[in-house]
């Protein structure tokens, strides 16, 4: 919550929870933290029910950790894994219907510009690739196309995890799965080639094998969503019990999958860059 | 709070919205004002009311019929009268960004038509549950195959049990007055809710009919979204977690008891609002001959047909009474006692082919009084419901010819 | 705004299809106008009949295609016009008034 209206009074401050004290004076609320000082502050999302070994619930803590303003953030998702480990988080989250996402987004972005025009409000639509690229691709496709002001995370474990294990149209070609006993028929749908076709002004796609880059794409995602329009980070982040990836080997997999078929690319428009060169300059003289 | 987008959109740096040239009364103050009638169409008639409803946000997909309202609702935009206007992907895009809206805590508008309805039914049944305060004008038309625009109410039944407030409007005056009332009820703090204004497509949206109004100069006060049940999702506040977190479905009975919980507050919620919709509508139902012994029981533009009826009943020196049903949810089930108990035959004409204005009727009278409930008459799919039909219905009935079937209370 | 002398009645066009019915009434003639609801908003009119009541009290009428007024049902696409008609048509009927209660006298006579 806003650090500036909910202002406790210093007689006050003791009695606050503990998790909010430490947010604001040693964690992320008003000032950004890096990924160096990882374990030695109060994070955004510590605790969650995902699986061991899962690199979905290590993506969204980096995440939790590239928001520019996770005080004046509202996070949006829907059905599946991620919601497990976002909700736990200490950042407003909507949890909406089956493949709303984008269209909530929408709503929330606009009136919280109506009702704060000097105030940055960043809104983050963050799930899955069946709650995204299948139910939600209408109104992922249409907020792209009006150049909603918001940033979309797609956390791609190709699966659907949380309902057992069936494709999804993110799923490679060829695997067989629940729901694709012969395997499956069609490509993986090109998400990335979808948004170049949108016109998004900021798009990358990536792995968590990097955190420090993980949390720049964030933040440089956010930055360009808040000045032009919707921004788009498709995020590899296995499923290692539907794909049996034994749990030491996760990150092993992540850099492999990295060099064969999901390598960091980036894609800024002009003015994005432009934009983003400046703040991120600005940034380095401070 | 003003027009975002007003010169990326071409306005010149001076344009000044006409919304905020609006003096601020309330809707009280509003009733009480001088009016002047005008001749003009249901989707006119919307299109005034929304005009001095102060919305800050409208979002919907075209439909026939409610199509022409809502392009209507542009033309505000255009004035500035509205702060922020776009037509959506489809219905369940529609109705989940206005929800979003609502959750910014911005007044929001939305409206639709019979398969639009269906279509959005998912995002709509989750207003409740999410408290977001959001009128839904809903010009009803035929949902079922063979597709048909042509008015028929069905559609109503499915928004009974969403814990969404109702109203039914019966013509072009109640699509100018019931806006302004839904708008006001649903964000008081007790209330909270999403609230939907039904009309019977065409027969009001797309005829002409008396419309009496306040000057234009006037507009209800903003929305506050911080005064509500569940405050909006601003970053401002503590957040208010239950309904829009995931742990309320984790498979305990804490998350049992929580989600009970939550719909016994929605529903309880629903009754709270009756008090609102009785000052701001004159009443939860209106009465016409109280104290005759045949009563006709009605909502919508079947009210109008029955008005006819009874006028002409009255000719002839009989005395049939009307009971007009304006808010279906809150269901007015001692007002509806209180007017019908004495009555020994109850008519209940409907534009659907359920009847669930009768089912509602006999659930209510059950036990109360004495009076046979016939099951119509009733007419759907678009069909015509001419005086005559109720005509007959009441000549059968005092003939001790009509054959159709009725629901004994006693 | 349609004129507001001599209007008898407004009520819901009987025949159910939605739209309001204006029954304007001097001595026994009298003109209704109907305005039905249409697909089109810009195809909504007026469809006005020039009538004749019956003796009683209640509102009864039959359709009256005899008159220098009209001979069939009469088509107006705005009110003003209407109103123009409404006017002459009163005209029209206090003249008929007139001549109809000579002919009475005459035949008294």
């Amino acid at each position: 919550m806003s650090l500036d209206t909910v202002k406790p009074s210093p007689g006050f401050l003791e009695h606050l929870p503990i998790e909010y004290r430490d947010l604001v004076e040693h964690g992320p609320y008003g000032q950004q933290k890096k990924v160096t000082d990882l374990g030695k502050f109060k994070e955004l999302g510590e605790e969650h029910p995902m699986c061991a070994g899962c690199a979905m619930s290590l993506f969204i803590r980096l995440v939790f950790l590239g928001l520019p303003k996770p005080e004046h953030t509202v996070i949006v998702g829907t059905a599946g894994c991620g919601r497990l480990a976002i909700s736990q988080g200490n950042v407003p989250f909507v949890y909406g219907n089956y493949g709303d996402t984008n269209a909530v987004a929408t709503g929330i972005k606009r009136g919280l510009e109506l009702r704060f025009p000097e105030q940055d409000k960043d809104v983050v639509v963050m799930c899955g690739d069946g709650g995204l690229v299948d139910i939600g691709f209408q109104g992922l496709m249409h907020s792209w196309f009006r150049h909603e002001k918001f940033t979309t995370i797609l956390l791609d474990n190709e699966v659907y995890g949380n309902t057992g294990g069936q494709e999804s149209g993110m799923t490679q070609k060829g695997q067989i799965m629940k729901m694709s006993p012969r395997g499956k028929k069609d490509d993986k749908m090109d998400m990335m080639g979808l948004a170049k076709v949108a016109k998004l002004d900021y798009v990358a796609r990536i792995t968590p094998t990097n955190p420090s880059r993980v949390v720049r794409t964030v933040k440089r995602a956010i930055h360009v969503a808040r000045e032009f329009g919707s921004t788009y980070v498709q995020a590899y982040t296995s499923c290692n019990i539907e794909y049996s990836i034994p749990t030491p080997d996760v990150m092993q997999d992540a850099f492999d999958m990295e060099k064969e078929r999901y390598g960091f690319e980036e894609i800024i428009s002009d003015r994005a860059k432009a934009y983003l060169d400046e703040i991120e300059k600005k940034k380095k003289k401070k | 709070m003003s027009n975002l987008n007003a010169q990326e959109e071409g306005k010149a740096a001076d344009w000044v919205p006409a919304g905020d040239l609006q003096e601020e009364v309330s809707l009280e103050k509003m009733l009480e004002l001088p009016r002047e009638t005008i001749f003009m169409t249901g989707s006119e008639a919307a299109r005034e009311s929304i005009r001095r409803a102060n919305v800050d946000m409208a979002i919907a997909y075209p439909i026939t019929p409610q199509s022409e309202t809502m392009q209507q609702v542009g033309y505000l935009y255009d004035e500035g009268y509205i702060k922020d206007y776009y037509r959506a992907e489809e219905e369940i895009g529609t109705m989940s960004a206005i929800c979003g809206a609502s959750r910014a805590g911005v007044r929001s508008l939305t409206a639709t038509s019979g398969p639009g309805l269906m279509r959005g039914l998912e995002a709509i049944s989750s207003w409740p549950g999410a408290r977001t305060p959001i009128v839904m004008l809903d010009m009803c038309r035929v949902i079922n195959t063979p597709l048909a625009i042509q008015p028929d109410n069905i559609e109503i039944s499915f928004l009974l049990d969403t814990g969404m407030l109702v109203l039914h409007g019966e013509n072009q005056q109640d699509f100018y007055d019931y806006p302004l009332a839904a708008f006001m009820a649903s964000e008081q703090v007790d209330v909270t809710l999403p609230c939907t204004v039904c009309v019977d497509g065409f027969f009001v949206t797309h005829a002409r009919g008396n419309v009496s109004m306040i000057d234009k100069k006037y507009k209800l006060p903003p929305r506050d979204g911080w005064r509500s049940a569940v405050p909006a999702m601003d970053n401002e506040n503590p957040p208010a977690r239950l309904s829009r977190d995931a742990p309320i479905q984790k498979s305990n009975f804490i998350s049992y008891h929580m989600h009970a919980a939550w719909q016994q507050e929605v529903f309880a919620a629903v009754e709270r609002s009756a008090k609102y919709f009785d000052k701001y509508l004159g009443g939860l139902i209106e009465v016409v001959n109280p104290g005759a012994d045949t009563m006709i029981i009605a909502s919508g533009a079947a009210v109008s047909q029955a008005r006819e009826a009874v006028r002409q009943e009255g000719e002839k020196g009989n005395s049939v009474g009307l009971i007009k049903v304006k808010t279906i949810r809150p269901w007015p089930k001692k007002q509806i006692i209180d007017a019908a108990k004495h009555a020994k035959t109850i008519l209940v004409p409907e534009f659907n082919h359920a009847g669930w204005l009768h089912k509602d009727v006999c659930a209510t009278l059950y036990g109360k009084c004495e009076a046979a409930i016939y099951n119509g008459p009733r007419v759907f799919g678009g069909m015509t419901m001419p005086t005559e039909m109720i005509l007959d219905w009441l000549t059968e009935i005092r003939e001790k010819k009509q054959s159709g079937n009725f629901f004994v209370t006693a | 705004m349609l004129v507001q002398e001599n209007l008898h009645l407004i009520r819901s066009a009987t025949d159910g299809g939605g739209g309001q019915q204006f029954l304007y009434k001097v001595n026994q003639y009298g003109i209704s106008a109907i305005s039905r609801p249409q697909e089109e908003i810009s195809q909504i009119h007026w469809d006005v009949e020039v009538i004749k009541y019956h003796e009683t009290e209640t509102i009864k009428f039959d359709i009256c295609r005899n008159t220098e007024l009209a001979e069939k049902t009469l088509i107006f696409y705005n009110d003003t016009a209407l109103n123009e008609f409404l006017e002459k048509a009163f005209d029209y009927f206090k003249e008929l008034g007139l001549l109809e209660g000579m002919m009475t006298k005459e035949k008294g006579a």
